[in-house]
């Protein structure tokens, strides 16, 4: 019985790969150049936020310059956490990649104690790709008409104020945490599960102003429901040129922006990392690649931050940055 | 039959116990409270201006243990439901079919966990025919192929050799 | 009137042969995801999108949102069909719904699920069109105190719902409520309960739950009953509701459609509530409430409807203020910026052609899926024919593959087996799962909004009754306990907790 079970199964097997085979498989050789199957891009966040747009413009026209389609794959988890700590795991032969951001590769260090990956020594850097500028914002009818007013308001009724943020580990937060301790204030932090959420709120009046990336925020600034008080960038924002610099603004140390970079597994060939390089490159000198991330109010990387090393660099210094903001915060 | 001689036997043995349903689903809910407390206990309480993510996991376990106790002591008094048979076969082979489904899907592929799931799960019932079972297996796994892989176009591995195939 | 010149620049906008064509392949998708257990709108959004960028943007959101009312329906179809609620909104479909499919009678709950979502649809759109502008100020009255007390209203129609003892019902609240506090803490980022287990991080996914503790619970229960496993035990009866049956429940399709589209305007996901207030509204003003969680039919046909119109007028918040009330919400407005137009208050002035070509849209997208489900509901009702014996493999690895879809995880393929076990052992126990899943959905909202609401004022409980709109719903949440509590306790002194 236990005989004839196990050769019915193994015939089922069998024809299950069959089915597989017929099915046309792309059967693999060393021969054969980089790419010769489809190239997973994990979007360590769920589909629809600014990083998944981000990658998927990307994507879309790197898959043309690479001949083979890149699968973009949402591993949502642990402030993106964990579709990176899938990423670094994966094999490095350039089939998987991640669109790694400012929270995975920047601040996740400092937020997440155990966590799996260092984001300098785990990846091999393939170049960066955008970023979208912070805003500080706050609700139409807070008593502040500049960021210097902004400031002195904050200071002196520091128990009055509610700060929003889109939830411990989120770009809002991190950043926002970032200015209160440039500014050395503690407003009440109020938590929210996501930009959307955060931003009813502030629209009702039920919080007093948070920090943000553009792309969240502009139609509301246009329709005067809340009001910006500064754009964390060296220059003005072509979506919204009447918001000052936060150098014009008065606060030169607040530069910071959410950039988004594709990064492989250590130990990826060089020669797979250049061609990755290339098509990124090429994708973003593209001209409906570029107006369409010019759209969202993002801002290109420039020719010589593409490179790997660039990016590399970029890493270190930001989870330099990063780790005593908020290990501070956090412990308080 | 079997319910019959249950139900008597729990009459002679725990004649203390008029509702054995109760009796048990109350020791559930106290269990599921301690697992709670347990879980939660390096969580801070903080206070009302505060919260802290202590507060409410172990405000609900306090709640849920007060329903244990008061089935507990419904079941003493009142006559109810005697206890269900639990049937071993049903649950081990779906989900140790689960369970296979859930280790091949990304190792060598969903032309292989879904046959696997089909089969394993299969024996759940006595009622399977295994020759059937696997022909409808694999045909629902080459449809589900067309349907998810192609049809939606989700990122399911179909099949994998290490190093050799991957598709 | 403004609004007919609105329909009409919306009608002309949506009824182009490409427009059309591009709805009715949104609403075709849709259903077809909608039905299989555990895929979703989202995911099926998510794979679709780099396919529309060769698209005009209104084209594409049509055809997207055509996917997302379109999946509503299917949902419904697999939550009577199979008992599992794909989306949580769903849950109570199963309740009356399944129980219609094992006395033969899955076609009338089928036909009237179709109809009554048509006619909320038709509804709903009508009232966007009208007065989506003054109702999003309504939206703006609701602050953290607010949610938090339409949520405590919530959980008292889980024990409405309830159908045996009360008790019971109450401690699966709490238990759903615990199980939503899994997860990292939204405020200090700590692991709550997760015993160290990373995928337990970001909580438990309702469609895993769901599956796991409706779906395969009810596997497994069908599996030990060897003489009447097949899920339509007697004959199939007609395919489409009798003209009786319609005029029942048409007072609870009206109902049902009013709950669902005041429901649905609101940002914070009210729409998740609205089919768990119908269904309670049924059963409380039906004249033998018993039969309900027996295939009472208002049970389907008022949740159903208040479904759809929440569905519809859910759009409201994301149109109109551009804030997504739920995550296939936030999907489209990904959708949106990747075509180039960010959702928000100016959307209506700036891009008049696609607000009102896709309120247009989804009136035809209603009608299209109402003739795409009554055929196919002689389909459905046939596949019940399949033998259990191979019907119970389809299911689980359809199910196995959605749930492996949602998070690209095979860990939450292990979820839901954990969670089948703890399934069967609550039937076993003479739980219902049902109010539990409530307890769930609405957890962490609640929790949410309370910690928000206490940090806003200070640690002040007065605040949750000085702001009068949330005074009020916490004045119906008591009323609706005490008249829920209130017969069971009056009823007889020994049948306190078991009806």
């Amino acid at each position: 019985m236990h005989k004839t079970l196990s050769r019915r199964l193994m015939a089922g097997l069998a024809a299950a790969m069959a089915v597989g085979a017929g099915l046309g498989l792309s059967l693999g050789g060393a021969a054969a150049a980089y790419p010769e199957r489809p190239i997973t891009m994990i979007v360590p966040f769920a589909a629809g936020g600014p990083t998944d747009v981000i990658a998927r413009i990307v994507a879309e026209n790197m898959s043309k310059t690479l001949g083979q389609q890149i699968i973009v794959e949402n591993v949502a988890g642990a402030g993106g956490t964990t579709g990176s700590t899938r990423a670094a795991q994966a094999a490095p032969d350039g089939y998987t990649l991640v669109m790694g951001h400012m929270g995975t590769h920047g601040a996740a260090p400092a937020l997440y104690p155990n966590l799996k990956y260092d984001p300098a020594k785990d990846f091999a850097p393939v170049g960066l790709a955008a970023g979208t500028p912070i805003l500080i914002v706050a609700k139409k009818d807070f008593p502040a008409k500049d960021l210097k007013e902004f400031v002195a308001y904050v200071k002196a009724n520091a128990d009055k104020v509610n700060q929003a943020h889109a939830g411990v580990g989120s770009v809002s937060h991190s950043t926002c945490t970032l200015l209160d301790a440039q500014l050395g204030i503690k407003p009440t932090l109020v938590p929210y599960g996501g930009t959307g959420p955060a931003l009813n709120d502030l629209v009702s009046g039920q919080v007093d102003f948070m920090c943000d990336q553009i792309v969240n925020l502009v139609p509301q600034i246009q329709a005067g429901t809340i009001k910006a008080y500064a754009v964390a960038t060296p220059e003005r924002s072509p979506s919204l040129p009447n918001v000052p610099t936060t150098k014009e603004a008065g606060l030169p140390d607040y530069q910071v922006s959410a950039w988004n970079a594709i990064f492989a597994p250590k130990g990826t060939p060089q020669d797979i990392i250049a061609k990755l390089n290339n098509a990124l490159v090429v994708a973003l000198d593209d001209e409906s690649t570029r107006k369409r991330l010019l759209d969202l109010g993002g801002v290109i990387a420039d020719k010589p931050g593409r490179s790997p090393q660039a990016l590399n660099d970029l890493v270190v210094s930001e989870v330099a940055r990063w780790t005593p903001v908020l290990k501070g915060a956090n412990s308080k | 039959m079997a319910q019959q001689e249950e139900r008597s036997a729990a009459t002679t043995v725990r004649h203390h116990i008029r509702g054995p349903q109760n009796f048990a689903a109350g020791l559930s809910l106290i269990g599921v409270s301690i697992l709670a407390f347990w879980a939660s206990s390096d969580l801070t309480q903080g206070s009302l201006r505060a919260m802290g993510p202590g507060m409410l996991p172990r405000t609900i376990a306090t709640l849920l243990a007060l329903c244990g106790f008061i089935l507990i002591a419904i079941s003493f008094v009142k006559d109810g439901a005697p206890l269900e048979r639990w049937h071993m076969r049903g649950p081990f082979f779906v989900c140790l079919g689960l369970i296979a489904f859930a280790a091949t899907v990304r190792t060598v592929g969903l032309a292989v966990a879904g046959p696997l799931l089909a089969i394993i799960s299969g024996f759940a019932s006595p009622e399977t025919r295994i020759k059937e079972l696997i022909i409808f297996a694999i045909a629902m796994t080459a449809f589900s192929v067309g349907l998810f892989k192609y049809g939606l176009n989700l990122p399911i591995p179909v099949f994998i050799i290490p190093g050799v195939v991957y598709y | 009137m403004d609004i007919i010149s609105h329909l009409a620049l919306g009608f002309s906008t949506a009824l182009t042969l490409q427009n059309i064509g591009l709805c009715l392949i949104g609403c075709l998708i849709g259903t077809l995801v909608g039905v299989l257990p555990g895929v979703g709108p989202i995911a099926t959004i998510t794979m679709l999108l780099p396919i529309t960028f060769g698209i005009d943007p209104v084209g594409a959101l049509i055809m997207l949102a055509g996917i997302y009312y379109g999946a509503q329906y299917g949902g419904s179809t697999t939550a009577i069909l199979v008992n599992i609620p794909g989306e949580a909104t769903a849950v109570v479909t199963t309740l009356d719904g399944h129980e219609m499919a094992k006395q033969g009678r899955a076609g009338t709950a089928l036909g009237i699920a179709a109809i009554g979502s048509f006619f909320a649809g038709t509804v709903a759109t009508l009232v966007i069109a009208a007065v989506a502008l003054p109702l999003t100020k309504l939206a703006l009255l609701f602050g953290p105190a607010e949610y938090f007390s339409l949520m405590v209203m919530g959980l008292v129609f889980a024990v409405v719902l309830a159908r045996g003892s009360v008790l019971k019902a109450i401690a699966m609240i709490l238990a759903g409520l615990l199980l939503s506090t899994v997860g990292t803490d939204l405020e200090t980022g700590e692991e709550r309960m997760t015993f160290g287990y990373a995928p337990l991080a970001d909580g438990i996914d309702f469609a895993i739950l769901a599956m796991g503790i409706f779906g395969f619970a009810e596997v497994l229960r069908n599996l030990e009953v060897t003489e009447h496993r097949d899920v339509v035990r007697k004959a199939i009866g007609r395919l489409l509701p009798s003209l009786a049956e319609l005029r029942q429940s048409s007072p609870s399709i009206l109902r049902g459609t009013f709950i669902g589209g005041v429901l649905g305007i609101l940002p914070g996901n009210g729409a998740v509530l609205g089919p768990f207030a119908s269904y309670s509204l049924e059963k409380k003003i039906a004249k033998d409430p018993r039969r309900f969680g027996h295939g009472a039919i208002e049970g389907v046909a008022g949740p159903e409807s208040a479904n759809n119109a929440g569905a519809q007028t859910s759009f409201i918040p994301l149109l109109t203020l551009g804030i997504p009330p739920n995550a296939v919400m936030a999907l489209m407005v990904g959708a949106m910026t990747i075509h180039g137009i960010v959702p928000g208050p100016q959307v209506m002035t700036r891009n008049p052609n696609m607000f009102w070509g896709m309120i247009a849209s989804m009136w035809m997208g209603n009608l299209m899926l109402l003739i795409i489900n009554l055929p196919l509901i002689g389909l459905w009702v046939k596949l019940l024919k399949v033998p259990y014996r191979l019907m119970f493999p389809a299911i689980l690895i359809f199910s196995s593959i959605g749930v492996y879809s949602i998070n690209n995880s095979p860990a939450d393929v292990v979820f839901t087996a954990v969670f089948a076990i703890i399934g069967y052992g609550i039937i076993k126990l003479g739980f219902e799962p049902a109010p539990l899943l409530l307890g769930y959905v609405l957890g962490k909202l609640m929790e949410e909004n309370l910690r928000r609401a206490l940090i806003i004022s200070r640690g002040d409980l007065m605040t949750f009754i000085e702001r009068p709109v949330s005074a009020g719903l916490l004045l119906i949440a008591a009323t609706l306990l005490i008249v829920a509590v209130l017969p069971s306790i009056r009823r007889s002194r020994d049948e306190v907790f078991v009806e």
